[in-house]
């Protein structure tokens, strides 16, 4: 990238029609300011490496940084960690609120990391900055931009938390798809509360909800919203191991459970859509196992999968984001201290 | 007059440009004819690791004589997220904590794996740093608070020799324990072992690589060591007349000269066998905290033209010129791609030159720079090397 800048744990990625690849993560907050950051800190620590890379970072095809922005800014909350990203029809991008991580055992939540170093914000921080200002307002919004970063508009409000019945109000948001014909917004909503909700893509206005696969089926959590071509709805139900189809009113379409034996934080993180016509085939990020499996989406039934655990080329720790080019090329983001965008190249369909 | 004084001047000027431009274009072409070795990541390297195998902190690297490459790493370490099958009861189908030594094959395969607690020795609570010595014996140390013992073991992992005792240290005059050691080297030719020493003491011990009876020790410029604690390190003040913990590298040459990493002090030590201090080298002197001297190795040539010093903090490699100890270029940055680093921690080199590195912290990767001949310095810092870039 340059510049000595560093990608921080990846929250969200997507990508546009371009092939631009989107990259939304942590940032300052996501890293050990006394190791790995001594040209962010007062005073530096290090002569010549490393800062933090812009929040939102916009790479071309061949793997070029062509754009970044993101960060505070005059009219909208920005959030405390953001989470999911979208680009809609028009090219603008979409992000979630989605507050940091609470992923049992990461290394977030492990003191011995880094040898006794601390975290910004966390106890022992190194950096001074985070430690020093208060605690921002809890994430409970979704925020749009245009592709350059000019703020258009936002839903719900950055410390204004929202039952799973608000119609103005969120918690900690994971997720969000666009839907360009309708002009409505989908947020999986998400860490905190446990709904789908969508609203109006211009003005915010709710719309309608639904809160699991049914009365006796509540999601466990709702990591992520995508949609199909053909209107369908996918819903990561990460708490239940589950991909849930949905029409665009709520109604279940079809469930299939991916993993099933997985405990701890649950192996749907993420779903992208092939972008063949009839898109026959679902990406499902699994961040607890260290795969991305293949689904086949008529029928919800995993046909494959790939990768392993580590933190090598093709390897994956907190695989949490997957989306697909025009070419079928697949793009992966990695939370956590993976801190990595990997691209997959289609080999065409093998048996 | 006043005229002709000045058109003086002005032709005084413009000779003394012409001059000056000569003098900078013979730095220039002197600058080009530097050579220096090049080197590519190979991002292949190590093949896939087996059993879904995971490396925490991979604190130690060595390359024995059959080029096998030896590493170190902190599995205990390794979280419940991400070492999930690890976990009772397994919560997924992926990772394992990799046992905490591994031996890889020149093709990057493991072909070697064992290390952890077992009766009859004190395995560190912290395991830092790994060398095989000439006689194929693998040693370790250990850097966490009670860790005051080096073990020798055979490449098969059987136990053969324990010097010192966890929580038994005494300071940096204790002639039976260590100080959280942090790193080994063996000289074949005076059969002495050289331990860093370390994360508590100051100083550089020399044992017997046999008995692992103590023979000798010193301090920052072969003082006697003072565990006095010195405060953080401050660029302006006066130089220290004592090592910082942690002392990280104590690495002899070929001809006798022995590199000690002062690393929070930013600066390499150079003393003879015996102790005496030659003289002392800076690096990257505006690092604070964990400094940039981290590790050292030398070039495989029989003079050890190069020195190549890891710094985790700037996450770079300087290559030095050895005889003048000035940094000729570097290379590498920080991140998580290929010939990338998070703390670049230890350094090793192979029988064709090959770099290996490894990092500690959330880097807890084993790496490969492939050797590609000497070439021209045309830039200072190379940044991130991949192949064919």
């Amino acid at each position: 990238m340059g510049n000595h800048w560093l990608l921080g744990s990846v929250t969200g990625l997507a990508v546009d029609a371009q092939d631009h690849i989107w990259v939304v993560h942590r940032g300052y907050d996501s890293f050990t300011a006394r190791t790995e950051i001594g040209l962010a800190t007062t005073p530096k620590t290090a002569e010549d490496c490393c800062l933090p890379a812009p929040f939102v970072l916009e790479f071309d095809s061949a793997g070029t940084l062509v754009n970044h922005w993101g960060g505070p800014g005059a009219g909208y909350d920005w959030p405390v960690s953001p989470g999911g990203i979208a680009v809609d029809g028009k090219g603008n991008v979409w992000i979630t609120a989605a507050g940091p991580p609470e992923i049992p055992g990461s290394g977030n939540a492990t003191p011995a990391r880094a040898g006794g170093a601390g975290r910004a914000g966390g106890a022992g921080g190194g950096g001074g900055r985070a430690n020093a200002a208060p605690p921002k307002p809890q994430d409970a919004h979704v925020l749009k931009f245009d592709k350059t970063g000019k703020f258009l508009l936002q839903i719900g409000k950055a410390g204004t938390v929202g039952a799973n019945d608000s119609k103005d109000a969120l918690n900690r948001p994971a997720g969000v798809a666009v839907d360009d014909a309708a002009n409505e917004v989908y947020v999986a909503d998400g860490f905190g509360n446990r709904r789908v909700v969508v609203f109006d893509a211009t003005t915010g206005a709710y719309k309608r909800q639904w809160n699991g696969a049914g009365p006796e089926a509540p999601f466990a959590s709702v990591t992520c919203v995508k949609l199909a071509k053909d209107g369908t709805v996918y819903v990561c139900d990460r708490g239940n191991n589950k991909v849930e189809a949905f029409d665009k009113t709520g109604k279940l379409l079809k469930q299939a459970v991916v993993s099933p034996t997985t405990k701890g934080s649950g192996s749907v993180w993420d779903v992208a859509l092939s972008r063949d016509p009839q898109q026959q085939f679902l990406y499902v990020a699994d961040g607890h196992d260290q795969k991305v499996f293949i689904l086949r989406r008529e029928t919800l039934e995993t046909v494959g999968s790939f990768g392993d655990g580590g933190r090598y080329p093709g390897t994956f720790y907190a695989v949490g984001s997957v989306d697909v080019d025009s070419k079928g090329v697949v793009y992966t983001g990695e939370n956590l201290e993976g801190k990595r965008v990997q691209k997959f190249v289609p080999k065409g369909a093998a048996r | 007059m006043t005229r002709r004084l000045t058109a003086a001047a002005f032709i005084a000027a413009l000779v003394a440009l012409a001059g000056a431009e000569r003098v900078l274009e013979q730095r220039a072409s002197a600058q080009a004819t530097v050579m220096a070795p090049r080197f590519e990541v190979d991002p292949l390297w190590p093949k896939p690791l087996p059993n879904h195998w995971v490396v925490g902190q991979a604190i130690g690297v060595t390359v024995d004589d059959q080029d096998h490459v030896w590493i170190v790493h902190r599995d205990n370490l390794l979280g419940a997220n991400e070492a999930a099958a690890s976990q009772d009861p397994p919560t997924a189908s992926c990772c394992v904590k990799a046992p905490p030594v591994l031996e890889f094959d020149p093709a990057g395969t493991v072909v070697g794996s064992w290390g952890g607690p077992h009766e009859g020795y004190d395995w560190p609570n912290s395991n830092h740093g790994i060398t095989v010595d000439y006689k194929g014996n693998v040693w370790i140390g250990g850097n966490e608070g009670n860790d005051a013992q080096v073990l020798k073991f055979t490449k098969a992992g059987k136990f053969i020799m324990q010097i010192g005792k966890p929580g038994q240290g005494k300071g940096s005059n204790d002639t039976e324990n260590f100080g959280r050691a942090a790193k080994i080297f063996v000289d074949p030719k005076a059969n002495e072992a050289y331990i860093a020493d370390g994360y508590g003491n100051k100083r550089v011990v020399v044992i017997d690589a046999d008995t692992g009876k103590f023979k000798r020790y010193w301090g920052a410029y072969g003082n006697k060591p003072d565990d006095t604690n010195l405060g953080p390190y401050d660029p302006k003040a006066p130089h220290a007349q004592q090592f910082r913990n942690p002392v990280h590298c104590a690495d002899l040459s070929n001809d006798g000269l022995l590199y000690v990493c002062d690393r929070p002090n930013d600066r390499i030590q150079i003393f003879r066998p015996d102790g005496t201090f030659v003289k002392e080298v800076f690096v990257a002197t505006n690092t604070l905290g964990d400094g940039s001297v981290w590790d050292i190795a030398f070039s495989k040539d029989p003079q050890q033209k190069y020195l190549y010093l890891a710094d985790g903090k700037n996450e770079k490699i300087y290559i030095f010129d050895r005889a003048s100890m000035e940094i000729l270029t570097s290379f590498g940055d920080g991140g998580r791609q290929p010939g990338q680093w998070f703390a670049v921690h230890s350094i090793a080199v192979d029988s064709k030159g090959n770099i290996y590195t490894t990092e500690t912290y959330e880097g807890r990767r084993l790496q490969k720079f492939v050797y590609k001949g000497l070439a021209p310095v045309t830039k200072k810092d190379q940044g991130t090397v991949w192949p064919g870039k």
